[in-house]
């Protein structure tokens, strides 16, 4: 290096949200996988028959309630994901102890309610084109789901203990940014593949 | 400097460890890097195989010559994953992971480890991709299992070649040195930022697609046709104009060599950035014409058709505007640029990506036309034809792989220390682009002339037994030439690992000053090569061009009397 070139230390390296742009990157991705796997289901729906959205379920009844309260058990843990970040960019630990827990079982409770669900419904793998469909998306949505879950819990956990210091906050704030992202992946989902059918 | 620069007491940066069980571990961009680059060109040469033993197939329209109907659907197919998901895009990234934090005055990628995991997940998934072809599995194969697998291990590649993407897009958004703005960045910087970006919006689209593909030939095949419908919906990556997102860092190459070999910045950087940014845009939507319809590539309507004219323009359009801004650099410099194989393989480079592009919109425009009404005399798409094999050949292999020469002739005192020999390298340019040029000439004519079909999703055996398919026997010897061309490139490729093993892995090669191009961008200024691990300090650039820079100030010093 030329003896004239200023230079910074090393470690001095600037790195402002690298990890919220990367959790940025991979929610753009995230978009488009499921815009594939959705795209792919509306396009066979569209090929089902006379009265797409009906004929190929062939009986099934989709349980709307429980998926209305998974839905509303998601957006509660959006929430307290928030409440969670606001207390932690306060050092609160108490709160943000709190609002992490909550988070990470209302979480579970979600995952809990939608396997619930599609146990109701019968959903069977192999039987139908609308089956295979419903599982495959499905599948993909409740992964970037739990995805977003670990990601939430690991860095909250964290960001708690200190171990990233002042970018801890930010850290925390990319999951949480990726959690948001993971409730709209699958409200589109239940709206395309439940709602719509 | 040491060879281990690392300060274990400098807080978090980690410690290389140099023996050789140090490059499962590594978090040293420089050697993952490395990796990549060594590791796709061997992939190169299997692909290049495949390649070559089904257009000998195609040589004969009445029987098969190499694979037989058994296999030739699978080598079809595997020669087209080889040389994208293989060879060309895990190369460029891999130059790109080398490269870009030493341009940007980065300590290292923004997540090192991380690239490192997208390195050895790629391996693996090519591994099991390779078992399930050889255990009769793949697109159109016997043993469902090994139908799953490949299925598998294509989402492996993907997730593997997106999570060094999103390394490499991240470093260069957030670690840049501290005044170097986007805009200051060097080309190849901004080429490997965008085909990043592109890559991690485009290539998902295909883990979406993989879910339903997996699912339903698991579990029932009840709407998929089996192994029958795999193909003709993960064929898109493939493609044109998806092609054009794989070769944006072939742009960045030729700028940047250009520019240096001209001692000249370029007239206007936006306008550079602009074009190349273009390009990029313009290749991203293939996968709204194959994937999303669920009826295959064969259908087209009008719509579709002006989309394509739409993309290939586009594509044209950012590719001229480079190479115009390119020349222009040239002409103010008044003089003619010190050749160098690093310099005609860029030139050749970037012009093969406009021919791609040229003939893309040709075709495109070709097939709408014929949509329209206006002079439809009810033959096939040009799409559907060898005409895209042609594309794929001037993409992939020319442009691809004269880009790739350029690159690794241009880079190789940065990344190993060592200059590769010159007149292997001129000898390399030549039957490179001989044979790219003879492996794009033969399909495309054919596609043209005879409408040799470019691959039968619904009876694969006949598109090597095509007699009843096309107009007239001169298939057979325009798909020779073909055939000639890849074997003719072929050999190209083993005289350039040949170069390397030689000048480099044999020591043969120059040792390498630490600019021995007289180059412009910040990486030169570093030793050649940069040692192992993370520098002790970095430069504070203000600028993508400081070594121009600097000597720009000390000619108007030594202008100005004391």
């Amino acid at each position: 290096m030329s003896d004239t070139t200023p230079t910074l230390a090393s470690g001095q390296a600037q790195r402002p949200r690298a990890q919220l742009v990367a959790t940025g990157f991979a929610c753009a991705a995230t978009s488009m996988m499921m815009a594939g796997a959705l795209g792919f289901y509306m396009a066979r729906r569209h090929a089902s028959g006379p009265h797409p959205g009906h004929d190929w379920l062939d009986g099934l009844a989709v349980p709307n309630p429980q998926f209305d309260y998974a839905l509303l058990t998601l957006v509660a843990s959006m929430v307290t994901a928030h409440w969670a970040l606001w207390a932690s960019r306060r050092r609160d630990t108490a709160h943000a102890w709190t609002a992490i827990a909550t988070t990470l079982i209302l979480g579970l409770g979600f995952i809990n309610m939608v396997m619930y669900s599609l146990n109701r419904m019968g959903l069977e793998i192999g039987a139908g084109e609308y089956q295979n469909l419903a599982f495959a998306t499905t599948g993909l949505a409740l992964a970037v789901v739990v995805i977003g879950l670990l990601y939430l819990g690991l860095m909250g956990l964290r960001s708690l203990g200190g171990s990233v210091g002042q970018q801890g906050s930010t850290a925390f704030g990319a999951a949480v940014f990726f959690w948001d992202f993971a409730a709209l992946v699958w409200a589109v989902t239940w709206y395309t593949v439940y709602v719509v059918k | 400097m040491s060879e281990n620069t690392t300060d274990p007491t400098s807080p978090g940066v980690p410690v290389e460890d140099p023996t050789p069980f140090g490059w499962l571990t590594t978090a040293d961009h420089k050697r993952t890097g490395r990796l990549f680059i060594v590791c796709s060109l061997l992939f190169l040469v299997l692909g290049a195989v495949f390649d070559l033993l089904v257009r000998l197939d195609l040589t004969s329209a009445t029987d098969f010559v190499s694979l037989g109907s058994d296999s030739f659907a699978q080598g079809f197919a595997f020669s087209r994953e080889a040389l994208t998901l293989l060879f060309l895009i895990p190369v460029f990234l891999g130059i790109s992971m080398y490269l870009v934090p030493l341009q940007i005055g980065a300590s290292n990628l923004a997540f090192p480890r991380a690239a490192t995991a997208s390195f050895w997940a790629w391996k693996i998934s090519a591994i099991v991709l390779i078992g399930a072809y050889l255990g009769n599995g793949g697109p159109y194969g016997g043993w469902a299992n090994g139908v799953d697998l490949h299925l598998l291990a294509l989402s492996g590649l993907v997730v593997a070649l997106l999570l060094g993407a999103i390394s490499v897009a991240t470093t260069i958004m957030t670690m840049r040195s501290p005044g170097l703005y986007m805009d200051e960045t060097p080309p190849f910087t901004w080429s490997s930022l965008v085909s990043a970006s592109m890559l991690i919006v485009s290539l998902p689209v295909l883990l979406g697609q993989i879910a339903i593909l997996y699912i339903d030939h698991r579990y029932g095949r009840v709407f998929l046709l089996g192994n029958y419908g795999i193909w003709e919906r993960i064929d898109w990556i493939h493609r044109t104009p998806q092609l054009f997102i794989y070769v944006v860092p072939v742009l960045g190459v030729a700028a940047e060599i250009v520019l240096a070999a001209a001692r000249r910045r370029v007239f206007e950087p936006l306008a550079m950035y602009f074009t190349i940014g273009l390009v990029g845009l313009f290749g991203f939507g293939a996968w709204t014409n194959f994937a999303i319809t669920g009826e295959g590539a064969d259908i087209i309507d009008g719509f579709e058709g002006v989309v394509l004219v739409a993309l290939y323009g586009g594509a044209l359009l950012g590719t001229v505007g480079l190479l115009g801004l390119l020349g222009l650099a040239v002409i103010q410099n008044r003089k003619l640029p010190k050749l160098s194989t690093s310099l005609i393989a860029a030139f050749g480079a970037g012009k093969l990506v406009l021919v791609g592009a040229f003939v893309g919109l040709l075709g495109a425009a070709g097939d709408w036309l014929e949509i329209a009404g206006r002079g439809n005399d009810g033959n096939a798409q040009l799409r559907m034809t060898t005409w895209v094999t042609g594309q794929q050949s001037v993409l992939i292999y020319g442009a691809g792989l004269l880009g790739l020469l350029a690159a690794l002739h241009w880079w190789a005192p940065k990344i190993w220390g060592r200059q590769l020999n010159e007149l292997l390298g001129l000898l390399n340019f030549i039957v490179i682009g001989a044979g790219a040029l003879l492996a794009f000439i033969g399909p495309t004519l054919s596609g043209l002339l005879t409408e040799q079909p470019d691959f039968v999703y619904a009876d694969p055996s006949a598109t090597a037994i095509y007699s009843g398919w096309v107009d007239d026997s001169g298939a057979a010897g325009l798909s020779s030439i073909g055939a000639a061309g890849v074997a003719i490139l072929l050999a190209g490729v083993v005289l350039l690992l040949l170069n390397l093993f030689v000048s480099v892995g044999l020591k043969k090669g120059a040792q390498a000053t630490d600019d021995p191009w007289g180059a412009q961008s910040p990486e030169w200024m570093l030793p050649s090569p940069p040692p192992m691990g993370e520098p002790d300090d970095l430069p504070m650039l203000t600028s993508g061009t400081p070594l121009l820079d600097s000597a720009e100030v000390q000619a108007e010093a030594e202008e100005v009397p004391v």
